[in-house]
Parts: structure tokens; C-alpha cells; sequence
């Protein structure tokens, strides 16, 4: 299985393509080098023997011959051809039979086939130049160019010796880097196996935060603190919910049990049974709340958001409550000015802040006053409930988030506290913050930051 | 006699209904399941149904929208235990024209059955007159004989709801749907203030009462004739 992998893992893959581009490069470096050296050698050359025709043309006729003879004996390495011709074509001097066949004359030098005279050998491909000379002959001076095959072998052998060990190195590499990265996938999946099996509080070891892995893990980390924090809230909340459910619920059936052997007229029974159905309505009004809560939870309607102007919303919260503020007399006010627009859910933002109004006037007494504000701040805009009653306690700004609390202030009033829930929960949905501000007067805002420009 | 189609598969909810039905003078038929209910619908033509959403066969929704697409309009309530938004939604959508959660106060289900059977019509009309209350739609302006009544634009809306309903109970979820579009129940007694106002508004000291309160179900305009 890690064989398999291996070869199959990225980081090898890349390796052998890093290899596979490094020896085309090299390839075409030594091919460079060997066409250029190439090409000086044959310039060379062709210099060497148009300078040698020139000098030996320049000469009078009767010393060419001489000329050409000291030429060829000069030549210890036998790559020198040269050769003097009567205007028939027949040799006067020379080692060549005759004029190479393709030989332009008076041009620069080409590559001809030579004519070897009394070699016996294969007519070999050289560099020559032939000249028209005053008095009717040809004169032709070449050379052998096959040293550009040794060049040839040089830059083979250097390279092997140079190409194959390289890309050994760069195999090896991408063999270990792959088997490195390989070795930490399996670390993480074991740590996170056994976080997963055992004990959630378990975190993944980092060093230095700038390696990848590192990174990977302080994500997977902030990830488990974040299951972590769920999983505490769902076991609390089972105890919770069985408790706050029980109460009406016992509360219907003792109203019910007392009326069976208790009630005499059938007047008395209706007061039973209407007893029982408010408890039982009771309980199914936290059972659907709960519902809620959880939708709105493990909601995945951002796909129903669209651009809310804030004014508006708050405008008509103010509308439907402050009939109610009036009965209560108590002074509801709204202070919205200017377009500003948050992406989101209408109904559910309208919900949340009508929540906290519904609270604000629930909680403050008679002659109170409420407050809707909206305020812009540093990148933000802040959507702030206020009112003149008890307020949330320092210590309780934590707890009044728990699901069914009740601080002891308003013990009395109706509700099963899990209107801040609800607040809460479609506050998280859409990316703002809620503030609970501790103190006397109550004061509760919903932080919206500032989209970024896309 | 109305005649009310109910496709239901517990059987101990179905003959709750029928019994509530029954003595308020509706022509119940039942149906347990999908199928058999689609059949019954298409060849009873009833005046109005009740269908249960999660039915064996095929579910209530199905049902709907065949209905809907042999271009059958008889208006539907929907009853389901799934009472999220995007259920409901989902209903509406579906061809549905009211949407009830179980567990429901059989009041609730006995108005809307009441409020589909008399839809009110649409018409072009520009002014609504209810007993001596005059609405003008256009200039949102109301009248109670000679007298102004001054409205709040909600409170307009929600004298035109129930003018365009008289003398059916209208029950606060209703109201909550249709005046102030919630799709949640707020926790306080909103309705009732807001009602409040209006009475106090539209029901002058020496009037004769037109807005009543019908005590643990809901609220009812009438029209005095």
C-alpha cells in the first residue's frame, strides 16, 4: 500500500515532471554548445584554407606547385587537401584526382566530396574553396572537418557524466519530500482518529506556524474546539429541554389527575381541562421554539439572503410594538437615519430585532422608555436595543445565553427564556456579533462588520 | 352544505376532525391514503379538502399538485407536523393555499376551512363598504358614516383584511400570516393591542360594536345587517 502511494503521490509526481523538464533543459544546453563549437571549428577552418588559396594564388605559377606540395607535407594529420589543375581538369600538383564535382569556383567554401588521388580510401566529405587563377588554372585547398565528430563524443561523455546523476538527485528528493509529506498525512489522520474515538479535548501538535502541516493543524484544531463547544451545549441541552418540558407538562397532568376525583360539575371539569390544554400548549410552544432554534441553527438559508435596509426594518419594528409600548406606557423610539443596507434574511433580522424590542418592553416598567437605535462604527453598523429596565447583571451576560434561563429579575413575567437563543442563533447565521452590555438598562447590540468589496 | 374532502392516514385525527366538522354543519368524506384520496378528489369534486402531508401511497403534496396541474382549483389546506418555514413554503408552493401545523386548536382549522370556502373575491373595486364602514382604497381613507376614522397604514390593512372577511372568525395566526407576514409567533399579545386600537378607532362610544372579540379563538367583523 505505501508503494503504491508513494509513486502515486503528488509530491513524487511533481519531482519526476521537476526531472523530466530539468533533463530537456540540459539536453538542449549540450545541444547548444556542441552546434556552436561546431560551427566555430568549421568557420575556422574554412578561414584556414581561404587564407592558404589566397596565398598560394598570389604566388607566381611556377612556385604553386612547390607551394602546394610544402602545404600537404606540413600536414602531419593528413586532413589537408589541396590541388592544382591545368584548364582541361587534368592535376598538376596536389593530392585530389580532380575538381570536386559540385565545387562552385570563386565562391566561399563549401562542402564538397573529394576526389582523393591514389588513397584508395572512401571519397571523404571536406570544407574546400577553388579558385580561377590568371592563367587558366584551378586551384582548390580544402580540409577534412571530422573533428567535430570527437567534439561530438566530448559533449556525450560530458553529458552522462552529468545528466544521469542529476536526475537520480532529483528522483531521490521527490522520493523523500513524498514520503516525508506522507509520513505527516498519517500522523494527523492517527491524531485525529483517536481525538475523534476517545477524547474530544485533544489537540494536534504544531511547531512553527509558517509550514503548511502547521498551518492544516491550527485549523483542524480551531475545528474541534468548535465541536467541542457543540457537543457540551447539545449534552446540556437534552437535561434543559427534559426539565423546562416536565414542568407543564407535570403541571397539565396533576390539574387533570385532581379533576378526575375531584370535579363535581361538569363546570368544574371545563376549568380542568382548560387548565391541562394550557400546560400542554405550553410545552408545545417550547417544543416548536426549540424547532426553531434548531433550523435556524443548522440552517443553510444564506442561499435566501438579499440587500436589507436597515432603516426600513427598524421603522417597522417600531410600528407593530408601539401599540404595545403605548399600553404598558411606556416611550418606544426609533433613531435610523440613511440608506445603509446588510446582506441577509429579511424576516429573520426583523425577527431578531423584534425579539430584543419584544424583551426591552417586557422587562422595563411602567414610565420606561425603549430605545431602537442604528449607528454607524468603524467599518461596522450597530443595530442597538436599549431601555430604562433592570438590565442583565455582569455575571449574567454569559448565562443569559444559555437556553431556558431566566434571570431572577424577571422571574415573573411571561416566556420560557429562549428569545436570546433565537436572537443568537440568527445573529451567528449571518456573520455579526451579538452584544449583551451588563448594567443597569437593559442594552443589547447586534454588530453588522462591513462586507468586503468584491 | 359544504362538502369537505379529508385525505388523513391516522385514523384517530381523521374521525376528531369529522366529528368537528360534522356538527358544524359540514358533508365530511374520508380518505386514508394518497391514491385512493386523488381519486375521491377527482370524482367527488368537493367544495374544499384537508390533506395531510406524510400519507402512505403518494404524499399530500403529490396529490396537490395533480390537482393542480388537471387545473382543479378547489382550495386546499395543508396539515403537516412539519412546521419549518421552507416547509411551509414548500406547501404553498406546491399548490396549497393555507398551510397548519399539528398540533392545531380544531377553532384554528374550523376558520381557515371557513376562510377558503369564502375566498373573497379579487375584484377591481375601488372602495369596500362593510355595514356603515366605507373604505377607500385608493386615498387609503376610511369612514364610519359622516365620521373620518384616522388609520394607521397597518392598521388600514388590517380593517381591509377583515372587511374583506366579514363576519368570518379570523383567528390571530391568520391575522399574524396575512396583516404582518410573520412567519414566527412573537411572544407577546400583538395582535390584541393592535385590535385594540382599531376597536377603539372604528367602534365609536354611541356605535354600535362591529368588531368583536370571540373569546379563546379569534376575532370577527360584523356587519350588522
Amino acid at each position: 500500500m505505501l508503494q503504491v502511494q508513494f509513486i502515486r503521490s503528488n509530491t513524487f509526481r511533481w519531482a519526476l515532471a521537476v526531472a523530466a523538464v530539468l533533463a530537456v533543459f540540459i539536453i538542449a544546453l549540450f545541444g547548444f554548445i556542441y552546434v556552436k563549437i561546431d560551427h566555430y571549428l568549421i568557420e575556422r577552418s574554412d578561414r584556414m584554407i581561404m587564407t592558404q588559396a589566397d596565398f598560394i594564388a598570389s604566388l607566381p605559377p611556377e612556385h604553386r606547385v612547390r607551394a602546394i606540395q610544402d602545404h600537404l607535407d606540413q600536414d602531419s594529420r593528413k586532413v589537408q587537401f589541396a590541388g592544382l589543375f591545368d584548364p582541361a581538369g587534368n592535376p598538376l600538383a596536389g593530392n585530389l584526382e580532380r575538381v570536386p564535382d559540385a565545387l562552385r569556383v570563386d565562391a566561399p567554401a563549401q562542402s564538397v566530396k573529394a576526389a582523393q588521388n591514389g588513397r584508395g580510401l572512401v571519397d571523404p566529405l571536406i570544407r574546400a574553396v577553388g579558385r580561377r587563377l590568371p592563367n587558366g588554372d584551378a586551384l582548390v585547398v580544402g580540409r577534412n572537418v571530422d573533428e567535430t565528430a570527437e567534439i561530438s563524443h566530448v559533449v556525450g561523455e560530458a553529458l552522462a557524466l552529468g545528466l544521469l546523476p542529476a536526475l537520480c538527485l532529483c528522483l531521490l528528493a521527490g522520493a523523500w519530500l513524498s514520503l516525508r509529506a506522507q509520513r505527516r498525512v498519517d500522523e494527523v489522520n492517527q491524531h485525529v482518529q483517536r481525538i475523534i474515538a476517545a477524547n474530544l479535548s485533544v489537540r494536534l501538535p504544531h511547531r512553527d506556524v509558517d509550514e503548511p502541516f502547521s498551518r492544516l493543524a491550527v485549523i483542524v484544531n480551531g475545528m474541534l474546539d468548535e465541536m467541542e463547544t457543540m457537543f457540551h451545549a447539545l449534552s446540556g441541552v437534552g437535561n434543559d429541554i427534559a426539565h423546562d418540558l416536565r414542568t407543564p407538562l407535570t403541571r397539565a397532568r396533576l390539574a387533570l389527575e385532581r379533576g378526575r376525583t375531584n370535579a363535581t360539575t361538569v363546570e368544574k371539569l371545563q376549568q380542568v381541562v382548560d387548565k391541562a390544554i394550557a400546560g400542554i400548549d405550553q410545552s408545545l410552544a417550547i417544543i416548536t421554539a426549540l424547532l426553531r432554534l434548531a433550523e435556524i441553527e443548522n440552517s443553510r438559508r444564506s442561499a435566501a439572503f438579499g440587500d436589507v435596509v436597515l432603516q426600513e426594518m427598524l421603522r417597522e419594528v417600531y410600528d407593530v410594538y408601539e401599540p404595545i409600548a403605548e399600553d404598558k406606557q411606556i416611550r418606544l423610539s426609533v433613531q435610523a437615519a440613511g440608506q445603509i443596507e446588510v446582506r441577509g434574511d429579511r424576516d429573520l433580522l426583523f425577527e431578531a430585532v423584534a425579539n430584543l424590542v419584544d424583551n426591552a418592553i417586557k422587562f422595563t416598567p411602567t414610565g420606561g422608555n425603549v430605545e431602537i437605535g442604528l449607528v454607524r462604527g468603524d467599518k461596522q453598523t450597530i443595530v442597538r436595543v436599549s431601555d430604562t429596565g433592570p438590565g442583565i447583571g455582569q455575571q449574567e451576560t454569559e448565562a443569559v445565553l444559555r437556553r431556558f434561563y431566566r434571570s431572577d429579575k424577571i422571574r415573573n413575567t411571561p416566556g420560557f427564556g429562549l428569545g436570546l437563543n433565537l436572537v443568537s442563533a440568527i445573529v451567528t447565521l449571518h456573520g455579526f456579533q451579538l452584544l449583551i452590555h451588563p448594567g443597569s438598562g437593559g442594552c443589547v447590540e447586534i454588530v453588522c462588520p462591513d462586507r468586503p468589496k468584491d | 352544505m359544504a362538502k369537505v374532502l379529508l385525505i388523513e392516514d391516522d385514523s384517530e385525527t381523521a374521525e376528531e376532525i369529522t366529528a368537528e366538522l360534522t356538527d358544524r354543519g359540514f358533508e365530511v368524506e374520508w380518505s386514508s391514503n394518497g391514491v385512493d384520496g386523488l381519486d375521491k378528489a377527482r370524482s367527488l369534486r368537493p367544495d374544499a379538502m384537508i390533506v395531510d402531508r406524510l400519507l402512505p401511497g403518494m404524499d399530500g403534496l403529490t396529490v396537490i399538485e395533480a390537482l393542480r396541474k388537471e387545473n382543479d382549483r378547489t382550495p386546499v389546506l395543508v396539515l403537516s407536523a412539519l412546521g419549518a418555514v421552507d416547509d411551509r413554503v414548500r406547501g404553498l408552493r406546491m399548490g396549497g393555499d393555507d398551510y397548519l401545523t399539528k398540533p392545531f386548536a380544531v377553532v384554528e382549522l374550523i376558520a381557515r376551512i371557513e376562510a377558503l370556502l369564502r375566498r373573497p373575491v379579487e375584484s377591481r373595486e375601488t372602495t369596500l363598504q362593510v355595514g356603515p364602514v366605507t373604505l377607500d382604497l385608493i386615498e387609503r381613507t376610511a369612514m364610519r358614516g359622516e365620521r373620518k376614522i384616522d388609520l394607521l397604514p397597518r392598521e388600514f390593512r388590517l380593517l381591509e383584511y377583515m372587511m374583506r372577511r366579514s363576519d368570518q372568525l379570523l383567528t390571530r395566526a391568520m391575522l399574524l400570516e396575512e396583516v404582518w407576514n410573520y412567519k414566527f409567533v412573537p411572544a407577546t399579545n400583538l395582535v390584541d393591542v393592535h385590535m385594540g386600537r382599531l376597536r377603539h378607532k372604528v367602534d365609536g362610544p354611541d356605535e354600535t360594536p362591529m368588531i368583536h372579540n370571540v373569546r379563546g379563538a379569534g376575532f370577527i367583523l360584523r356587519s350588522l345587517s
